[in-house]
């Protein structure tokens, strides 16, 4: 028995230790983009790497803002391009300001967007498939399911095309709407509504409450849990669909923060210290993002998988 | 809840109208948009728009450089450029894309082996040669007029500058090792027997590789292109442009050279921008992607023009050859025009190429390229010693006679440039050279044909 | 799939299960089949034709199989081929027996101590797939990466590893990132799935005897099966996803190819070939049918647990 414990306890401080290294293998990379960020341009350049900045400099962010500059916002009419020959109307255009603050800018909009509508229509799909026993339900869940590993990469060319024909392409929509048409939200939706005992929906039914109204006030309540973390899902998602991003968005006023860091290291690879500046600002909305959702977060994933 | 959707779905109306709408080219006619144009006498009140592409020639890359010239020809002609920023890297793909999805730009600007080759070869451009009487033909580089011309006789490119590809050395670096013997820096030339010993000496001294073999993709290959050529006297490509010759025994003997050498390392981790960085770091003594812009560019940690971040002197050198007299790769860069359907918008597309190339601005237009001006002048303006006030560039013409065949023009080059640097990423593992090389010359052949 | 409802449905109800159910999806069924199935059979089409970028239309000349054919003696798209399978065999089981380990080193500590690890393993995720990359593409750097710094400094290797230059190295170097970026949800999920296990037959097993690896065996990973499932599907489909890795660290080079990247290349490098467009959506095609049957493969285990 004392030897067994001995093992054990010497079991538990090995796998403390290793944990404690792993952690801090994890935490590197983001401590090496906020250092390199801050660092001046002779310690980024030096050819030992330099592990505590010797001074903190905001030089990268002022070259970084410094890139290029492109108007604030730009609104316009919507479907404008169907009856103006192919060009947008602009309705209005904010002032220039750094491309940076844009790019931030277009990809939360864009993220949030995306977000929004994947909620809202995987929920009522879910809902369907889960509690609906229309014809052709089987048919489509293995669709759905098959569709859900595919990457973009597979129907590149014809979504391109499609989205050139919508007037869509070089448009934050055209990474929109394949997010949102992206499955696997329906699949998670789907997992959680099970749960939704049949005998709730009955007595809605009984007392004469509408499909909506059963949806709106008697499932949604209960697939709370499982909307917040799709939500966190989705916002994720989009914002790293960096493929998406570069194939569809032409234009540098319409570029989202990835593909401009991304874009930035194409140009100049030389700048570590630049790249790192913009990687901190493409990384602080979400993390902030998911440090206050957290919980919520932890919550929703676990509840999904574990019906599944 | 339903507030909640409520006001989910009154974001999404807001949120539809704020984020951008439909949109098929980039050509917004500036509705409200208060354009700073002062219409001239002869220019229309709103002249309309045109999109412009660049990649990174000399400053043409550098937003604000950019802004100064098309403002000034804004305020001229009343016309609004709107310009997007390419990368090497990934610019191709980028305009591939976009004329895929329909909505290519008006203009571009990049050399032929991308605009009459590729996309003219394709019928996207204009043919320009409309562009050019007597006068401009006597006045342009004849080898730049040629390569911009397509084998239909169209002219997909106007050029505005010129330059040749050269290598750098980390001169510090030399002297250190006892190197310095080896380099004629009176000429900026160098002898191979020369370049094998500079290179042993350097790695006998630092005992790390002092040059790199870039192969991590396209980007400045023309420098390993011309490293190998020079080595032995190899070609790439026939003179008639038809065919890739760099199975060549004498290419493969350089390669067999350069493979041998503890010096040089054949490096995929590395493109022609990376290997520049590595340069400027000092660690690298001897940079294969080089050109004048380089040279005048004021590094990273902002020591000037012609030094490493260290303040280490670096000096341009033609690449190493068996008689000491290299064939240097051409640098020819203009303007394309793209065919999107609408005569106007090509008329201001021909608008600015002329008033960019050949009219009295020229000489800021090239000058933004920190490139030789293309032609001996333009509509009486003398560009042949518009850098004279600048020393570097002033010793920079010694290369310009160097200048070799522009063979960029070669069919399948886009192809064939994929099969070039997965050549030398072979090379770089341990392949047996000579069947490596005949494989993906054979490949790029077939590509071509 | 669909279970039958005991009691056979009357006509007029099925009818109202239909419509209700339909105008459920409707919302969704517009993304899905606009952006995915439609473009996906496009794509099929397409992938018999020798389409390219040049053509007005949509579609080139019907060629048959031939792209098909002309694939499987493509060396570069069989290696692309080997090295997306390399990707997703060694990822999917290393993420899941390596969060599996650190769950069940974890799941007991206390609150603050146990989210703190969860949020540092979730890390990577959140900082987003092209900071990641940019950061990891300067830590494997050749010259001055911290990597060669931190073995060179410890002895361990002699010269500098030309991490994601060389083909030994840089696949892996690529499995790593995913690695870090897939781990984050699959922890979450285990830590939870560790706590829910029935303590009652844990105790049970351990009166009869068990060793604690029999036990953590036979009763608390039988009871977790729907989790690791779940995770299996999320990780494979997260292997897919690694074209930022791709393009932004080696350009499918130092054999680092996949289907993804490759068809990518194809459609928009690549552009004098000839039926490019075709060819690469015949890539497509491909990929897809093996994606397909991976994924029934593994529904099909999901309903025999």
């Amino acid at each position: 028995m004392k030897i067994e414990n001995g093992r054990s306890r010497a079991y538990k401080i090995a796998s403390v230790m290793i944990l404690i290294i792993l952690a801090f293998l994890f935490t590197f990379p983001l401590y090496w983009i906020v250092t390199g960020a801050f660092k001046n341009g002779a310690d980024i350049n030096a050819p030992k790497p330099i592990w505590v900045p010797t001074e903190w400099v905001m030089n990268n962010f002022n070259k970084l803002m410094k890139q290029r500059s492109v108007p604030l916002w730009e609104i316009y009419l919507p479907f404008g391009s169907f009856f103006n020959g192919g060009k947008k109307i602009l309705l209005t255009a904010g002032p220039d300001a750094p491309a940076a603050i844009r790019w931030l800018i277009n990809a939360v909009l864009m993220s949030a967007m995306a977000m929004l509508l994947t909620c809202l229509t995987a929920a009522m799909a879910g809902y369907a498939l889960a509690k609906k026993r229309f014809n052709g339900r089987a048919l489509l869940f293995s669709l759905i399911v098959c569709a859900m590993a595919l990457p973009k990469q597979v129907i590149l060319i014809p979504l391109l095309k499609e989205m050139s024909a919508l007037h869509l392409y070089d448009s934050l929509w055209a990474v929109i709407f394949p997010t949102v048409g992206w499955p696997f939200g329906v699949f998670l939706m789907k997992q959680f509504s099970e749960s939704i005992p049949g005998e709730i929906l009955e007595a809605a039914r009984i007392d004469g409450s509408s499909e909506w109204n059963t949806f709106s006030t008697v499932v949604m309540p209960m697939i709370k849990p499982g909307i917040g973390a799709l939500a966190i899902f989705t916002f994720i998602n989009c914002w790293n669909d960096y493929f998406m991003q570069l194939v569809m968005l032409a234009s540098g006023s319409n570029y989202t923060m990835p593909l401009g860091i991304a874009t930035l290291q194409a140009e100049t690879s030389v700048d570590n210290g630049l790249l790192m500046a913009g990687a901190a600002l493409a990384a602080a909305p979400i993390i902030t993002v998911f440090l206050i959702f957290q919980k919520y977060f932890t919550q929703g994933i676990t509840m999904g998988a574990v019906k599944g | 809840m339903k507030k909640l959707l409520a006001i989910l779905l009154a974001m999404t109306m807001v949120m539809a109208l704020v984020a951008c709408g439909g949109n098929q080219s980039n050509d917004t006619p500036p509705a409200q948009d208060q354009t700073q144009d002062t219409p001239g006498d002869s220019a229309p009140a709103d002249g309309g728009e045109i999109t412009l592409w660049t990649y990174p020639i000399g400053d043409w890359g550098k937003e604000e450089k950019v802004k100064a010239i098309t403002d000034a020809f804004t305020a001229d002609t009343g016309i609004t450029v709107k310009v997007e920023y390419l990368a090497y890297a990934d610019g191709d793909d980028k305009v591939n894309s976009a004329i895929t999805a329909n909505a290519a730009p008006d203009l571009i600007m990049e050399g032929p082996e991308r605009l009459v080759t590729n996309w003219g070869d394709k019928g996207y451009l204009v043919d320009l040669s409309d562009m050019f009487d007597d006068t401009d033909k006597s006045e342009i580089n004849a080898a730049a007029m040629a390569a911009c011309t397509h084998s239909n006789g169209a002219v997909y490119e106007y050029p505005l500058v010129v330059t040749a590809h050269c290598m750098a050395i980390n001169l510090n670096a030399f002297k250190e090792a006892g190197a310095d013997q080896y380099l004629d820096l009176e000429k900026h030339t160098w002898t191979t027997e020369n370049f094998i010993k500079a290179v042993d000496a350097l790695y006998a001294h630092f005992n790390a590789p002092v040059g790199a073999v870039y192969c991590k993709g396209q980007g400045g290959d023309q420098g390993t292109r011309a490293l190998v050529n020079n080595l032995y006297g190899g070609t790439f490509a026939t003179a008639s442009h038809d065919k890739y010759t760099w199975d060549d025994p004498l290419n493969i003997k350089a390669l067999e050279q350069l493979k041998s050498m503890p010096g040089i390392a054949f490096d995929a981790s590395l493109e022609g921008g990376d290997e520049i960085k590595v340069f400027y770091q000092g660690i690298l003594k001897m940079a294969f992607c080089w050109n004048i812009a380089q040279q005048l560019n004021p590094n990273l940690a902002d020591t000037g023009a012609g030094l490493t971040a260290n303040g280490e002197e670096i000096v341009f050198m033609g690449f190493p050859s068996e008689s000491g007299t290299p064939a240097l790769q051409g640098g020819i860069w203009g303007f394309g025009v793209f065919d999107n359907g609408d005569p106007a918008k090509v008329d201001n597309a021909k608008t600015f190429i002329k008033w960019m190339c050949d009219s009295e601005h020229t000489v800021d237009a090239v000058k933004t390229a920190n490139y030789f001006a293309a032609r001996s002048a333009a509509e009486g303006t003398d560009l042949s010693d518009i850098w004279a006030d600048n020393e570097i560039m002033n010793e920079y013409q010694v290369l310009m006679p160097y200048l070799g065949d522009y063979y960029q023009v070669t069919k399948g080059w886009a192809g064939a440039r994929t099969e070039w640097w997965t050549m030398l990423q072979k090379v770089g593992e341990g392949a047996d050279i000579a069947s490596t090389v005949a494989t993906y010359a054979g490949n790029a052949n077939a590509n071509a044909g | 799939m669909a279970r039958q409802p005991t009691r056979t449905m009357s006509r007029a109800l099925q009818r109202r299960e239909n419509i209700s159910g339909y105008l459920f999806l409707l919302p969704s069924l517009i993304f899905f089949l606009g952006f995915v199935v439609v473009p996906m059979i496009i794509c099929i089409i397409t992938s018999l034709t020798d389409a390219n970028m040049h053509d007005a239309g949509m579609f080139g000349n019907f060629i048959g199989f031939s792209n098909f054919s002309r694939l499987w003696s493509d060396e570069t798209f069989l290696e692309a081929l080997k090295n997306t399978f390399i990707i997703v065999i060694v990822s999917v089981p290393a993420v899941c027996a390596f969060s599996l380990w650190v769950s069940s080193a974890i799941y007991k500590l206390s609150g603050p101590v146990l989210s703190a690890f969860r949020c540092i393993f979730y890390l990577p995720v959140v900082t987003g797939s092209v900071a990641v990359t940019v950061v990891w593409k300067w830590m494997y750097d050749n010259y001055t990466g911290i990597f060669n710094h931190v073995l060179k400094g410890a002895g361990l290797i002699e010269q500098n590893i030309n991490w994601t230059g060389d083909s030994r190295y840089a696949l892996w170097c690529i499995i790593l990132i995913l690695f870090t970026t897939s781990v984050g949800q699959p922890i979450v999920l285990y830590v939870s799935a560790l706590g829910n296990v029935d303590q009652t037959l844990v105790e049970a097993a351990e009166v009869d005897g068990a060793t604690s690896f029999q036990v953590f065996w036979k009763v608390k990973w039988a009871q977790m099966m729907p989790t690791t499932l779940y995770i299996l599907v999320i990780t494979t489909i997260n292997s897919f996803q690694c074209f930022a890795l791709i393009q932004l660290l080696t350009k499918g080079g130092a054999g680092t190819n996949t289907v993804m990247y490759h068809i990518y290349w194809t459609a928009f490098k690549l552009t004098e070939q000839a039926g490019h467009f075709g060819y690469a959506n015949a890539m497509g095609v491909v990929l897809a049918i093996f994606i397909g049957l991976l994924s029934a493969l593994q529904f099909k285990l999901a309903k025999e647990k």
